[in-house]
């Protein structure tokens, strides 16, 4: 069952919301963090496909910046794109004209290597399918990243993170040994061990119930915010996409600003 | 960094071991060099062991002969160069006991005697097995000297000017130095005895030795002394270059042998190859997670690397020690049929399993690894983005070539390794093709299969779900079929070289030579054992010639510095005449004296024999040559060479080469004269004849009614020849049993590899209402239908194959194999049906859930 229905998902969040708004203020819903040096900036994005003869824009003339500590939303249908911007976002794919910079880095100028680099102990990362591997343990995953910019008392990193989403005595479990919910806390953790500058999250809830989705969030913008980490989160879940500093939608290859119905609904009710 | 990947490498590496492809590709590796240095350990062991057996039946591994005194200044040298000497010597004469005579051929020993093995003499009291020679003024008397004049244990013989007294029986002498070309009976007495003798004189025929014992770098270094020694005239015998009789069979053992490592070899880097593309599409996402965490396409590629090396490197130390135990098994389960003992294992086959299991891995699993380096880490937002697995072309050609280079390491033959390499190249890519068209008519012709049994249903389906993976199925088909052939060919050409051994020394090989039948009693002594003996050669007539010159020149400058010390330039060579071309013999150069025309000739159609009869010396004699000989000496096809017959000289010119089996016990000869020419020289004739056991009364008839005729008893040398077969035999049998345990473990690791695919095929099939019966019965149709398609293809790659090898390899005449068509395909169906369907007996006990759930892993 890879995504919950919309319905159930929207009206279990909104309560969960509620309650975490009650201990939350939001701040803004839109644009604002331009005080600062922006973490990233893209400029006139696009992104075609070719698929034989036929050629697909599916992300167009898009610009979008980022300030540090932000957390933004990006919120879409299936199949608008919303991944393939994230797979951008990250450095991880190229786009097909336009500049992307990460970190005050053009990732134009960097190969594919180079954007790896670019990446390494900075970038923090949530599936919606976790991306768990899974012969490793739950503490062998969250050390994964550590390994590749080595420092001292990895385990020790990694047990304490395990410790702070809750799954302190489950270390050594195989990811087929936990649950949805734990195999995504496990995830959350190795997104934030590295201490990141920036955390991208892909639909985090996407393969959970309601409420380990709720949970899930909950944990997700604590360690965001107690970290200070920039999130930029890609959900269709507009609940989800309230909790951010800024919500921004994706249609037809463009984004443009949007509040969450959730939110309207939220703000009447006060 | 290189620090940090080694580290993330081992940690990787320590929990990877809970993966099942990962132990697969562990075992294959393991299996690998256990295999490779198993039969290298035991092939080194055993040339060396066989190799000191040829030097026992030679007397040393290297033996010098000639007619006067060795210098004391070669002593030395061979002594520096690690061997240990023993001297002996060899001199014809006329020994007596009372008032008997007999021609007796002496053969002085010291005390070091013998190097090797041990002589079977009787005291009195039964056998014994004794690893000396007879104590200074005692001597030790062959049966036949015994029988004929009449001696009994503790008699005194008169030999030269001294007494000895009898003491010993010999059965059979530790060394067989001396062989056939001495006819006389043997008495074996202590060199110190030898100067009261007084047989040794300025002028007497006598024939000194040095039988040396050493390793082959001892021999290795002294060959350039040996070389000078040849050019001096002295007869130089190597223990690798003498005895023809072991050579053969020897040689083709060690092909054999080393044939089956290889096919070991061949199936473990099938396995590998199989684990590896498993092992790397489970480690996709893996490294898309680390391209997306920041690591290189370099680091991962290093990371892997380094992860597979170290793995290839603990299963090397394994599996070389699980080969050093199977050896010590092996030899433990022969001790009985060795009569020796074997050297320690040496070094050199460590280091070559090592290497063999690192190229395996380097040529079955670089390319598939090297996929590893395209992942986009994009992959981690789109599973789907699978880096495209290598070309099939790309992934057989580094693995060809890499096996090629061990073909090559192997054989010891770059031109053989290149043409099996092109010859195997081309025949893989005819298998795609037949592979592929025969998957299709073999599931078109399931499909068509009628009737609602459960069978029937079974094959149908079965044969849909191989259908539907075609590549997956066509991969695995090769597979299977590469395994088949290699097990069918080792199984064939031991079958094969087994019953080339037996019709090479079949039971009523002669084991008698009767040598001295004068001409008046040739037709007598036919008469009286004809009736009697299973077998029985031509009579040969035999007359004595000496060569004096060759092409005009004097026999040691017109041969090459190497064959001075040629015996047949040394001693008188035994030549025959006949009008047609002996049994066992093939003319492989010029022709047949029947079929030459020349000038002079009387009657046309009868060649040089009407030419000879009609003139004879009026031109030089047609003569057929062994084609060794002549490649000795340096000769061919018209080349004159001059013998001295009596006080006659004869100058014959050579019209044919010859090329004929040593191994044969048969009177073989070296020069052939046409008739007409010799029959003028006294002669005598020789013939070979089996003898039953049971009538051992004829020889003491024989020497009664023949008194001048010579009965030389050739069972002892037969029976280690014999002895010699047997183990080597038990030996292939055994690596022929590794080898199919080979290739059986392959078919587990393919068929474990391919284990979760199947698991979510069984779990869709519970889904869609198949019960355990059913689903038991289509994955045993569907292994059975692959299995039987990979034994067709094996067999037709095997009857290919073996027929190549025997032409260019081991020297066999090809045969075709009629069972192989009919066992593979059915063995393949049930090997393939039974190891599959146990293996998935677990899966098909799982709740569907679970076994979807195992492909997710994945």
């Amino acid at each position: 069952m890879p995504y919950s229905s919309d319905k159930t998902a929207n009206s279990s969040t909104a309560q969960a919301d509620r309650q975490h708004l009650t201990d939350h203020q939001v701040t803004s819903m839109v644009p604002h963090g331009t005080a600062g040096q922006p973490v990233l900036h893209a400029d006139k994005l696009s992104k075609e496909v070719t698929s034989g003869e036929r050629s697909l824009t599916i992300l167009h003339d898009l610009s979008l910046s980022v300030a540090a500590g932000e957390s933004v939303a990006i919120l879409g249908k299936s199949g608008a794109g919303k991944s393939t911007l994230l797979g951008l976002l990250a450095g991880l794919d190229t786009p097909s004209d336009g500049e992307l910079t990460l970190f005050g880095q053009a990732l134009s100028r960097l190969d594919e290597d180079g954007r790896a680099a670019l990446r390494a102990g900075r970038v923090g990362f949530v599936f919606q399918n976790f991306q768990l591997l899974p012969t490793l343990s739950a503490l062998e995953n969250v050390m994964l990243p550590l390994e590749l910019s080595p420092r001292a008392g990895e385990t020790q990193t990694a047990v304490q993170w395990l410790t702070r989403v809750g799954l302190g005595e489950r270390v050594e479990h195989l990811p087929k040994q936990l649950s949805g919910g734990e195999q995504q806390r496990v995830a959350v953790a190795r997104a934030f061990v590295t201490d990141p500058e920036l955390v991208f999250a892909d639909e985090p809830t996407g393969n959970l119930d309601p409420d380990t989705g709720a949970q899930i969030i909950d944990l997700l913008f604590t360690l965001n915010r107690e970290a200070g980490t920039t999130l930029i989160l890609v959900t269709h879940d507009h609940a989800l996409a309230h909790r951010c500093d800024r919500c921004l939608r994706l249609d037809h290859g463009r984004l443009e600003p949007f509040v969450p119905a959730s939110a309207i609904s939220e703000e009447g009710t006060q | 960094m290189s620090d940090v990947n080694w580290r993330l490498a081992m940690r990787s590496l320590k929990r990877d071991l809970r993966a099942a492809d990962v132990r697969a590709l562990f075992v294959a590796l393991v299996l690998a060099v256990a295999a490779s240095t198993m039969i290298a350990f035991f092939l080194d062991r055993l040339e060396r062991g066989l190799e000191r057996q040829a030097g026992q039946m030679l007397g040393g591994d290297l033996v010098l002969e000639q007619r006067d005194p060795f210098s004391d200044e070669l002593r030395a040298n061979l002594e520096d160069a690690g061997f240990t000497l023993s001297d002996q010597v060899d001199l014809v004469s006329m020994i007596s006991r009372g008032d008997q005579f007999q021609p007796a051929s002496l053969k002085a020993v010291d005390d070091v005697y013998p190097h090797y093995g041990v002589s079977h003499v009787d005291f009195g009291n039964g056998t014994e097995q004794i690893a000396s020679g007879p104590p200074p003024g005692e001597a030790w008397a062959d049966p036949r000297l015994v029988q004929l004049i009449e001696i009994e244990l503790g008699d005194r013989v008169q030999v030269g000017q001294t007494e000895l007294t009898v003491t010993g029986i010999v059965e059979r002498e530790a060394d067989q130095s001396g062989g056939f070309g001495n006819f006389n009976p043997r008495l074996m007495l202590n060199t110190t005895d030898l100067e009261a003798t007084g047989l040794v004189q300025q002028g007497s025929r006598v024939e000194f030795e040095i039988l040396a014992a050493g390793s082959p770098a001892a021999l290795d270094q002294v060959q350039g002394l040996l070389a000078e020694l040849r050019r001096d005239g002295v007869e130089v015998r190597d223990v690798r270059v003498d005895r023809p009789q072991l050579g053969n069979a020897l040689e083709r053992a060690e092909s054999y042998l080393g044939l089956a490592g290889l096919a070991a070899v061949l199936l473990a880097g099938v396995a590998v190859a199989m684990s590896t593309r498993r092992y790397v599409e489970r480690h996709l996402d893996t490294a898309a997670l680390l391209r997306c965490f920041g690591a290189s396409q370099r680091q991962l590629v290093t990371i892997f690397s380094l992860q597979l090396l170290g793995l290839a490197l603990v299963a090397a130390v394994i599996g070389a020690l699980l080969g050093l135990v199977g050896q010590a098994i092996l030899l433990w389960l022969l001790v009985s049929f060795l009569p020796m003992t074997l050297p320690p294992p040496g070094l050199m086959p460590l280091g070559l399993g090592v290497f063999t299991a690192l190229a395996v891995l380097v040529g079955f699993a670089g390319p598939t690894l090297l996929r590893i380096k395209q992942v986009s880490a994009l992959k981690v937002l789109r599973r789907e983005l699978d880096p495209l697995p290598p070309s099939a072309w790309l992934v057989v050609g580094v693995a060809s070539t890499v096996f090629g280079g061990l073909l090559w390491l192997y054989s010891g033959s770059l031109p053989l390794a290149i043409a099996l390499l092109i010859g195997g190249a081309l025949l893989l890519g005819l298998l795609w093709l037949i592979s592929a068209f025969l998957l299709s008519a073999l599931l078109k012709g399931v499909q068509r299969l009628s009737g609602s049994s459960e069978w029937s249903q079974a094959l149908r389906l079965g044969g849909r779900q191989l259908a539907r993976r075609r590549q997956a199925g066509l991969g695995q088909l090769l597979a299977f079929s590469v395994t088949f052939f290699a097990m069918a060919m080792i199984v064939l050409v031991r079958g094969d070289l087994l019953s080339t051994w037996q019709d090479q020394l079949p039971d009523n090989t002669p084991n008698y030579f009767a040598i001295n039948i004068q001409p008046s009693e040739r037709d007598p002594f036919e008469a009286a054992i004809s009736p009697r003996v299973d077998t029985q050669s031509t009579l040969y007539p035999m007359v004595r010639g000496r060569v004096i010159a060759i092409n005009d020149q004097s026999p040691q400058d017109a041969v090459p510095p190497d064959a001075r010390g040629d015996n047949s330039l040394r001693r008188e060579l035994n030549l025959t005449w006949q009008s047609d071309l002996p049994e066992g013999n093939a003319v492989v150069a010029g022709a047949w004296f029947s079929a030459v025309e020349v000038e002079g000739n009387t009657e046309p159609g009868q060649g040089w024999m009407s030419a000879v009869e009609a003139t004879p010396q009026a031109v030089p004699v047609p003569i057929s040559m062994e084609d060794g000989l002549a490649s000795r000496l340096g000769l061919g096809i018209g080349d004159e060479m001059t013998f001295s017959i009596g006080s006659d000289e004869i100058v014959t010119q050579i019209t044919s080469l010859r090329s004929l089996n040593w191994d044969s016990f048969q009177p073989n000869f070296f020069v052939i004269f046409p008739p007409g020419v010799l029959e003028q020289f006294g002669h005598s004739y020789i013939t070979a004849f089996h003898l039953p056991e049971t009538d051992e009364g004829l020889i003491r008839e024989l020497i009664t009614d023949f008194p001048g005729v010579s009965l030389l008893n050739v069972d002892a040398i037969l029976g280690q020849v014999r002895d010699v077969l047997t183990q080597v035999t038990r030996a292939v049998e055994l690596v022929l049993a590794l080898v199919l345990l080979a290739g059986i473990s392959v078919l587990y690791a393919a068929l474990t590899a391919s284990r979760p695919v199947r698991a979510h095929e069984s779990g869709l099939l519970r889904v869609f209402g198949a019960g355990t019966r059913m689903i038991s019965r289509v994955q045993g149709a569907e292994y059975a239908l692959l299995g039987f398609a990979s034994g067709l293809m094996g067999a037709v790659l095997a009857e290919l194959a073996t027929g190549a090898l025997y032409i260019y390899w081991l020297d066999l005449t090809p045969r075709f194999h009629l069972g192989l068509w009919v066992f593979l395909p059915l063995g393949g169906a049930l090997l393939i049906g039974v190891i599959g369907h146990a293996l998935s007996r677990g899966l098909r006990r799982q709740a569907p859930a679970a076994s979807l759930g195992l492909l997710g892993e994945a």
